[in-house]
């Protein structure tokens, strides 16, 4: 499975080390070739640390939504507050 | 191929992109082979197994169970973290106010929610390999990535206390004394977390949850009326009667027991953790549906186990965990009142681990420090103090004398539903996107299903609103 990949664009000639062969039951995960075998290009945590997705542009509508959401939540927490009030009134 | 000092910063700068391509075989690999980490090599040895479960597993009778063995985890972790104690005191509460009827066929409803929003966070994580906050941040920005931090540290913060409510409370039933009940769970924390393997972590905490099924023999010692029960499941009768305030406040608090916000973010960072990869997004909707099956059982059994409250007509409305075991005891008998108050206990602690753990996972990926369970103390001390620090702030509030903590049991769960929609909403963004999903984007039924969860949750905490502002509309 491929799927749109960064380092799939690199001629071949400029590829990697050579895998080794996780199969084998001598597998040494203290050889560093191991160890990237078995992961994926963005597991290591040093691919991870330096690359980011991008920031993702929001429509007007998905704006509108997530600004009605937050108001939503504000506007129950103040309700929350209240139901808690008339719960401690009822008390006592 | 370029040397690696020719190309220092080969991925510095740039944009991330789903892929399955091996480390070995990329482009950066000459660089990477230089910047593993200890957390590598852990993960490096988790895949290891689980590769090596798939190739005997297909010539050995059990292999394929040994393969599900390794790659549960998650999914179980998280419902049942979810069966936490004011989860537990809110079925309870189900049972003893309403007795066998709509409850127990609607705590399935919420189980069934609850897996629906899951999945799409173990796909979030098999693809990206990064965790729910760090993907908000990168993709939506500070502003809305605070917003979604705040509603997070907020949230668990108030679960943390209420799960060492129930701690005290379960082991109050022993007798044991408060600062002993809480100062214990908070070393079981300790031990659970300093394991400096994220594997050895999750086996102890699984160990620990699978003991949520205490309620399975509280509920049989409750001899409930097992036709009655399964009339129930089919017809969803007896409706509940009675105050439809209470009603629609014990609805609410029955579906955050099931469905919140801190869910996302720690099952997505424990598969990222896990080093979980595409082709175990199977395995990984397995161990979801596991989870929730386990803990919608271990639910009812709660809900089943306060009954005999209901039909002796003692009214618990005010309940707190350890009046539930006492007021079980004379019906029950001790012993199954013992293992409800035990099975309370057990839901704080695993909760406590698993919330104060989401609350690492997130702080650690937004300020990009080490945020894993495979990094030892000395590497990830912002991670672990976090973790602990959460914890023990939460225990501390617990222990203070005359502290309101019966509001904040009151309206845990109802806030936790009230802050899932916007939560929802940046996971369904997310999950639509195909910039960082590839070709593991939602599709068009799990859409709707997601789509349907949200819109009937923000249904129900507008009816709670409703209810609170103008009580006569209820007729209450």
């Amino acid at each position: 499975m491929k799927l749109n990949s960064h380092y799939a664009d690199v001629p071949e000639n400029q590829s990697a080390l050579a895998p080794v062969d996780v199969k084998s039951e001598q597998l040494s995960l203290q050889d560093p070739r191991a160890v990237l075998s078995l992961l994926e290009a963005d597991q290591v945590v040093a691919a991870k640390r330096r690359t980011h997705f991008g920031r993702k542009n929001l429509s007007i509508a998905t704006k509108a939504l997530l600004w009605g959401l937050r108001v939503y939540v504000v506007a129950m927490l103040v309700i929350v507050l209240i139901s808690v009030y008339q719960a401690i009134h009822a008390a006592h | 191929m370029d040397a690696p000092d020719k190309n220092p910063n080969l991925l510095a700068g740039q944009t991330a992109h789903p892929t399955t391509e091996s480390a070995v075989a990329s482009a950066a690999a000459p660089e990477l082979i230089g910047l593993v980490t200890h957390e590598d090599v852990d993960r490096a040895r988790d895949r290891w197994e689980v590769a090596r479960a798939r190739w005997t597993g297909r010539s050995k009778k059990f292999g394929g169970i040994r393969l599900l063995w390794l790659l549960v985890g998650p999914g179980v972790l998280v419902f049942l973290g979810e069966n936490d104690a004011p989860s537990m005191l809110s079925y309870s509460a189900d049972g003893s106010r309403y007795g066998v009827g709509f409850f127990i066929p609607f705590v399935v409803l919420t189980f069934i929610m609850g897996f629906i929003v899951q999945e799409m966070t173990v796909r979030l994580g098999t693809v990206t390999h990064r965790g729910h906050a760090e993907l908000i941040f990168d993709r939506f920005g500070k502003f809305w990535g605070f917003f979604a931090m705040g509603d997070l540290i907020f949230g668990n913060f108030l679960t943390l206390v209420t799960e060492f409510i129930g701690v005290r409370a379960g082991l109050g039933f022993f007798g044991v004394r408060p600062s002993i009940a809480v100062g214990g769970a908070l070393v079981i924390v300790v031990a659970a977390i300093t394991t400096g393997r994220y594997w050895t972590w999750e086996r102890i905490t699984l160990s620990l949850a699978i003991f949520n099924g205490l309620f399975i023999p509280a509920a049989i010692l409750a001899r409930p009326d097992w036709h009655a029960v399964g009339h129930a499941m089919v017809t969803w009768m007896p409706l509940p009667s009675g105050s439809r305030y209470e009603i629609l406040l014990l609805i609410l608090a029955t579906i955050g027991a099931t469905v919140t916000p801190w869910m996302l973010f720690f099952q997505q960072s424990a598969v990222v953790d896990k080093g979980m990869q595409p082709r175990d997004i199977n395995a990984g909707r397995f161990d979801t549906l596991l989870g929730a099956l386990l803990a919608s059982v271990f639910a009812i059994a709660a809900i089943l186990a306060t009954v005999p409250l209901f039909h002796h007509g003692i009214n618990a409305a005010d309940f707190q965990a350890a009046q539930f075991a006492e007021a079980l005891e004379p019906l029950i008998g001790h012993t199954g009142a013992a293992l409800f108050a035990l099975g309370i206990f057990e839901a704080g602690i695993v909760a406590a681990i698993a919330i104060s753990t989401s609350s690492a996972y997130a702080f650690g990926e937004v300020m990009q420090t080490g945020h894993s369970l495979n990094r030892p103390l000395r590497e990830a001390w912002p991670f672990y103090l976090t973790l602990f620090g959460s914890a023990c702030a939460a225990a501390a509030l617990v222990l203070i004398p005359r502290f309101p903590l019966e509001f904040v049991v009151l309206t845990v769960n109802v806030i936790a539903v009230l802050a899932m929609p916007p939560a929802l909403a940046f996971l369904l963004l997310l999950v639509n996107d195909p910039e960082v999903m590839g070709e593991h984007v939602n599709g068009f039924w799990a859409n709707v299903a997601g789509v349907t969860v949200t819109v009937l949750l923000i249904i129900a905490g507008l009816g709670f609103g409703l209810a609170t502002v103008f009580p006569r509309l209820l007729g209450g």
